[in-house]
């Protein structure tokens, strides 16, 4: 039994594989000159050290950070959103998955780089495996993410299998005899039949279930990182639920723009439909409302209470902060609440702009988690020069930035290449579901 | 026999590698300094006396560099009128102090009111003048009592000198303190001074001794324009035993972490991992079956 040389495959979804759309050179030209850029920055900072970066003794933590919980807040959304279609089996999850996944693995990638940029002593970065204190959040998060990317690749793996098979099979696919030789490595002899079909189910549903499990521990504990802290801003008992629904909101957010770039760029305007648009839309308003009722109690209750240290950092976010709090937590709420919540508004374009805001407002978000507390700390620090009290990222820190986005978009563009955007063995096995049906209903008749 | 030079020769500059160049290097302009040769005496707990001179030279303009003259000859004398008598010669050493210890049967010139006079002498050298200080004091002698009055521990403590006969003249306002002895620094129990001679506390009941109970009391006068120096000791047992601290248990704050913390990272790290490789087995399985 063969997976599917003999049926028929939308050449749609091999376009990107066999190279015959056209991947625009200017595209991946730019990509690759934010990367130089970004490896001439890292260089810069290895050479003079952290001093060319905005970080002094006061705020130690800049945009490497805020950058690092942005991407591994993708990642984890990104799983626990793969896991709930997989594993509850929603039936317009074909258009979104392997978007979804991709975008888990790549973000989970990129994200601990920037970890890595932030450590001024990374000759000393193995004393965490030699030397861990199982108290300390910051071993627990290393476990975590190590463990969630090991069990993100896996689970990604599983979900490729029959495409890899179909891709086998196919023996008019137009790709070189060493890719095809990968395909064949990678299907792992898998040829549909139907114990080989349930195995694969049953493991891929419980990797499933697992992800979803991690993504809540591994973005819980990054959250602890913060909140297990006194200082003030950060030391709440709602961080990490807090932290959950941000990761959603900007994950669903984020891959509401991919699956626009996607559906745009590769042509599958017939498979990426406006149904899935707004059905994630609809999720991505309901976790703007969970973001902002989340929002607003953590600020409400700090002002309410009016402690003294808490007052101080309002005070910073309310003067120094106050346009990017408003953007972050005005404009970055209310717009897509507001264009999601009409019917009437709910186009892709649309949509997909309330994405773009929620993404950039949760990412300037984040920017006023770390910040403004680490520039009001419980005692004031004796050199008091005005670069030491107060943060401004450097061209190093923004180029390395362009550079850890740049490497996702060039890794996302380069694994369609390899891979289809859509799930093919799904929407094969849909389609053959539904076939079935009209015959039954045929002879029935 | 050149290569035996050779080697020395080398060895010479290999170990002038590890001569601080500072040693060597360093000029010290003698006239930027004020030198400051000052004499203390202590009598000890035993009866013994020591003299210390200190020969320090300061920095007219930075206080806070001082430079020690070392390997200063520093004579001791005892003096009465025109009468010295030699008690010693010591070098100063890296610190510029020089001490000198006489032991508690040393027979002293004193004055009719009891006093001893000590000079510290330095000759003076081509580059430094010669220097003197003086001082003079009453060979004052503590004697502490260390009782129980009524369950209440009491310490009482006796000044006095020595006449020509050598009976006892009590010795009143003399400012001293008692303290507990301790590993880095004394722990001060009480202070005050002597009225008819005779300082009395009542001591607390909660000082911490050794492994016994066991530490040492000390009386002290520090500083007297009188007297110098003087320190007292008696052994006592009235000291509580400390418990050895228990070894620490598994906390937040301590090197282990807490067994729960163990065993719930064990179970989920174990449940995890073992999800990995049953995976793992049953894509071998998938691969095994198409083949």
């Amino acid at each position: 039994m063969t997976t599917s040389s003999s049926k028929q495959i939308d050449p749609a979804f091999l376009k990107s594989i066999e190279g015959k759309q056209s991947l625009s050179k200017i595209w991946v030209g730019s990509l690759i000159i934010l990367l130089v850029l970004g490896l001439v920055a890292l260089v810069y900072q290895i050479v003079k050290g952290h001093e060319v970066t905005g970080m002094r003794d006061n705020v130690v933590w800049g945009v490497y950070i805020i950058n690092f919980i942005f991407f591994v807040g993708l990642s984890y959304s990104g799983a626990f959103i793969s896991g709930i279609l997989h594993f509850f089996e929603t039936p317009w999850k074909n258009a979104v998955m392997r978007i979804v996944e991709i975008v888990t693995v790549l973000s989970l990638v990129v994200g601990p780089i920037f970890i890595l940029l932030c450590i001024g002593r990374l000759d000393r970065l193995h004393y965490l495996f030699i030397y861990p204190r199982i108290q300390s959040p910051i071993t627990w998060d290393v476990i975590a993410i190590i463990t969630d990317l090991i069990g993100c690749f896996i689970y990604l793996y599983l979900t490729f299998i029959p495409d890899f098979a179909i891709l086998r099979d196919k023996e008019d696919l137009e790709v070189s005899d060493k890719r095809k030789n990968i395909y064949r490595f990678l299907a792992m002899n898998y040829q549909d039949t139907p114990e080989q079909r349930a195995i694969l189910k049953k493991i891929t549903r419980t990797m499933s279930a697992m992800i979803i499990a991690m993504a809540i521990v591994a973005y819980t504990v990054l959250a602890w990182i913060f909140s297990l802290t006194l200082q003030p801003g950060w030391n709440s008992t709602i961080f990490a639920p807090y932290f959950i629904i941000a990761g959603l909101y900007s994950g669903v957010g984020f891959i509401i723009i991919c699956m626009y770039l996607v559906r745009k760029y590769m042509h599958l305007e017939h498979y990426i439909r406006k149904i899935h648009f707004v059905g994630a839309g609809i999720v991505l308003l309901v976790m703007s409302l969970l973001f902002g009722y989340f929002t607003f109690s953590e600020y409400f209750q700090r002002w309410f209470s009016h402690k003294i240290h808490d007052m101080n950092l309002l005070d910073t976010l309310f003067d120094e902060y106050f346009l990017e709090f408003v953007l972050a937590n005005y404009i970055g709420v209310l717009v897509p609440v507001v264009i999601l919540f009409f019917k009437r508004l709910r186009t892709i374009k649309s949509i997909t702009f309330a994405a773009v805001i929620a993404v950039l407002g949760l990412w300037l978000n984040r920017y006023l988690i770390v910040v403004p507390t680490l520039e009001t700390p419980y005692l004031p620090i004796q050199d008091t020069r005005p670069e030491f009290l107060h943060y401004t990222a450097t061209w190093v820190e923004w180029a390395l930035t362009l550079a850890g986005v740049a490497g996702f978009c060039l890794m996302f563009t380069l694994l369609l290449r390899f891979v289809p955007a859509i799930p093919i063995s799904e929407m094969m096995e849909g389609q053959n579901k539904k076939n079935n049906g009209h015959r039954a209903k045929k002879a029935d008749s | 026999m050149r290569n035996t030079v050779k080697i020395q020769i080398l060895s010479l500059l290999v170990l002038a590698l590890f001569l601080p160049w500072q040693a060597i290097a360093q000029d010290f302009d003698l006239k930027a300094y004020r030198l400051r040769f000052k004499l203390e005496t202590t009598k000890n707990a035993d009866g013994s006396r020591t003299l210390d001179a200190s020969f320090v030279g300061q920095n007219k303009k930075d206080r806070k560099d001082r430079l020690p003259v070392h390997q200063a000859e520093v004579v001791f004398l005892n003096t009465h009128e025109d009468e010295e008598v030699e008690l010693g010669k010591v070098n100063t050493d890296e610190t510029g102090t020089a001490q000198l210890t006489l032991p508690s049967d040393q027979n002293y010139l004193t004055d009719e009111e009891g006093y001893i006079e000590f000079v510290a002498r330095f000759e003076g050298t081509k580059e430094i003048k010669k220097k003197e200080a003086d001082l003079k004091v009453k060979d004052l002698f503590l004697e502490i009592q260390a009782e129980e009055i009524d369950s209440v521990k009491t310490v009482v403590v006796r000044a006095f000198a020595l006449d020509s006969t050598n009976q006892r003249v009590p010795q009143d306002d003399v400012d001293l303190r008692i303290s507990v002895r301790g590993m880095l620094s004394d722990f001060i129990v009480e202070e005050g001074s002597t009225e008819d001679g005779i300082f009395e506390i009542e001591f607390p009941d909660d000082i911490p001794g050794d492994v016994n109970g066991d530490f040492t009391m000390v009386a002290f006068v520090e500083g007297s324009d009188d007297y110098g120096n003087v320190e007292y000791t008696l052994d006592s047992d009235w000291g509580v035993f400390d418990d050895v601290p228990q070894k620490e248990k598994n906390e937040l704050w301590t090197e282990v972490a807490p067994m729960w913390m163990y065993v719930i990272l064990t179970i989920m790290l174990v449940g995890v991992w073992a999800n990995y490789l049953y995976t793992i087995i049953n894509i071998r399985k998938i691969k095994r079956l198409g083949s």
